[in-house]
């Protein structure tokens, strides 16, 4: 048996790499994801006060702490039984949309944009949003950052701050919206609507009317059926910030819909010897091992797994966007991956006019914006939407606030299965015996895991940050034949 | 035209030494407290959040935590954004660099600083859970700390 190692090691804490496992014939047997995603937050949440964990959580992630700020915070309402007013939950939202709409920009335009709007087998010199930017033209480039900036303008006028925000509270939210900040807020969504439609028709143009990247989108490698996850609404419709979760299966059925609360009912998670990361799968379906279809407990939490498991948008042109993407996929489910992109950006609509639809609520500057808990902490569970899945936060008190246990399912870890899973088919599609292991191919198997935007970083920089990548090709002996590789 | 000067204390101050450059950050603003035209952030983000950051700034000093090959834990490092090398073409906002993130605002067409400096301490590992700093790395919070006040007080 040879063993391949694609080792994006640097960024990721501690080590993390795939290993491609190629039989006696040459082709690829298996692949692993190994990961050593750090749960130390779990532990040093123990003995702090409940309500700083608003403030702790969100530095598992500089890229997306609003995130966990949200998941936290509502965690805490539960923890102090106290629900929030009205308004604290629409500034929630707003906040919350504004903060999607700015991590789906960037995130389209220097990770998903490069593999489309370049090419997967362009050199890995315009691979890259400086890439997208000479192609698309410097002014996209700068609209990318200006939209991202606007929107972050809204999270630091919410939270007092854009790095780290003190927003969310037990019970509501810091701040009331005054009309000169409701004005703005309404003046950049309608700007960010018009963005969002710029980026779909740009994706439409570029990748979509391009035979070879649609039959990309529709190949066997990129197509995965699984179980899907996601949010929604009281009418099953898409929603970031509060509802139920919903669970379809590979046919698009309804498997089960629950409350934040029962997640234990619902999910378990798997220990293997051979990574640190635990699996997590459905629990009345089972493990069956890194397996997908319906007898299989693997489930996906992505974009394309939220619009699978809704039935639908709730705001109209996004509803009009998730219609055409169905429409041009053959119906519900989608089981293309590179298809996520694409339910990204319809997210992004979506996103955009929430932000409007908030911003012109009657209600979104009434000065009532918090509850003061006065029940004992026990326990709680938060669930959001993070922008690369469910997350969940459960945390459990004494009687004086202080925590005594915290469960964190990170958006990522949902996926962690699925990862590697994807690697493994597009590997057995991409690697066969014989043939020269080229560029193309190292980039094919780096798309499979790099179309869920892996969130395993908990420290917020490094100097520099970059994804090396390496597919390292032992003999049968076990001796380093060839390596391939980049960014090291 | 006053230069105006922002200084980014970067880390993660849960995770030991990580925090650094928070820690130093913190250091100067307790001695330059009525400095005119500087302004001093702590932040925890990474790549396109620092352009938020530097925006309307002439000069700009990074301040953080760095490992190296052959980390000596509290030595201090000093070199200009450019001498990080070429941009590193980021495959996801998690992993887009300051270097990168740089020319991305340069090509985009950004007003950026004239001039960004890193100001580093090495530390040997920023995995560590804690909320205090190795001894050696505490050592070298007021060295670093006095050489960038050093630096301020040149140019004004």
């Amino acid at each position: 048996m040879k063993k391949i190692s694609i080792d994006p090691v640097t960024r990721l804490e501690g080590h993390g790499r795939i290993d491609i496992f190629l039989n006696d014939a040459g082709d690829v047997a298996n692949a692993y994801m190994v990961i050593p995603e750090l749960r130390g937050f779990e532990k040093f949440a123990q003995g702090r006060r409940v309500e700083e964990l608003t403030d702790i959580t969100p530095r598992i992630c500089g890229v997306c702490p609003e995130a966990h700020h949200m998941a936290s915070t509502k965690a805490c309402d539960n923890v102090f039984h106290v629900d929030p007013p009205p308004t604290a939950k629409k500034l929630r939202e707003m906040f919350y949309s504004a903060f999607y709409v700015a991590d789906h920009t960037v995130h389209f335009y220097i990770l998903g944009g490069p593999d489309f709007v370049m090419g997967p087998d362009a050199p890995v010199a315009e691979r890259n949003i400086l890439g997208v930017i000479h192609k698309v033209g410097v002014e996209v480039g700068t609209k990318v950052i200006e939209s991202r900036g606007k929107a972050m303008d809204i999270i630091g006028m919410l939270g007092g701050r854009k790095i780290h925000p003190t927003f969310g509270l037990p019970g509501g939210v810091s701040k009331k919206l005054s009309e000169e900040e409701r004005r703005q807020v309404e003046a950049t969504a309608r700007e960010e609507i018009e963005f969002a439609l710029f980026t779909l028709q740009l994706f439409k143009d570029v990748v979509l009317a391009n035979k070879t990247y649609l039959d990309m989108i529709l190949s066997a490698p990129f197509t995965m059926p699984t179980y899907y996850m996601g949010m929604v609404d009281e009418n099953n419709k898409v929603n970031f910030y509060d509802g139920k979760i919903r669970v379809v299966d590979p046919e698009g059925k309804e498997f089960v819909k629950y409350n934040p609360a029962d997640y234990l009912d619902v999910i378990a998670e798997k220990v293997e010897p051979w990574t640190y990361l635990k699996f997590p799968y459905l629990k009345k379906v089972g493990w069956k091992g890194i397996v997908g279809g319906k007898d299989s407990g693997l489930y996906q939490a992505t974009p394309l797994s939220r619009l699978n498991a809704s039935d639908g948008m709730a705001t109209p042109r996004a509803q009009e966007a998730y219609e055409e993407m169905y429409k041009t996929l053959g119906g519900k489910p989608v089981h293309n991956l590179l298809a996520t992109h694409w339910a990204r950006l319809v997210e992004l609509l979506y996103a955009a006019e929430r932000l409007l639809e908030l911003s012109t609520d009657p209600e979104i500057t009434n000065p009532h914006v918090r509850n003061i808990p006065t029940e004992k902490p026990t326990e709680g569970v938060g669930v959001v939407e993070a922008p690369r899945g469910t997350l969940t936060h459960h945390y459990t008190t004494d009687e004086r606030g202080i925590v005594t246990k915290a469960n964190l399912i990170v958006g990522t870890t949902n996926n962690y299965g699925p990862i590697s899973l994807a690697v493994k088919q597009v590997a057995q599609a991409v690697i066969q015996k014989g043939q020269d292991i080229t560029e193309g191919m190292l980039n094919r198997v780096e798309m499979a895991f790099r179309l869920y935007d892996p969130c395993f970083g908990c420290a917020t920089h490094t100097l520099p940050g970059k994804m090396p990548l390496e597919i390292r090709f032992h003999d049968e002996a076990g001796n380093l034949k060839n390596t391939l590789s980049r960014n090291l | 035209m006053d230069t105006k000067t922002l200084i980014i204390g970067l880390g993660n101050t849960l995770l030991q030494d990580d925090g650094a450059g928070i820690y130093v950050a913190r250091e100067v603003k307790k001695q330059i407290q009525d400095c005119h035209n500087v302004d001093i952030v702590e932040a925890s983000l990474g790549g396109i959040g620092l352009l938020d950051l530097m925006q309307g700034y002439d000069i700009v000093f990074i301040v953080d935590a760095i490992k190296t090959a052959n980390s000596v834990p509290g030595r201090t490092l000093r070199c200009n954004v450019e001498d990080l090398g070429k941009p590193t073409y980021a495959s996801g906002p998690h992993f887009l660099d300051v270097r990168t993130a740089v020319e991305l605002g340069t090509r985009c067409g950004y007003k950026m600083p004239r001039h960004i400096e890193i100001f580093a301490v090495e530390i040997i590992d920023n995995t560590d859970f804690s909320e205090s700093l190795t001894q050696e790395v505490e050592k070298a919070i007021p060295l670093l700390a006095a050489e960038i006040i050093a630096e301020i007080q040149k140019g004004s």
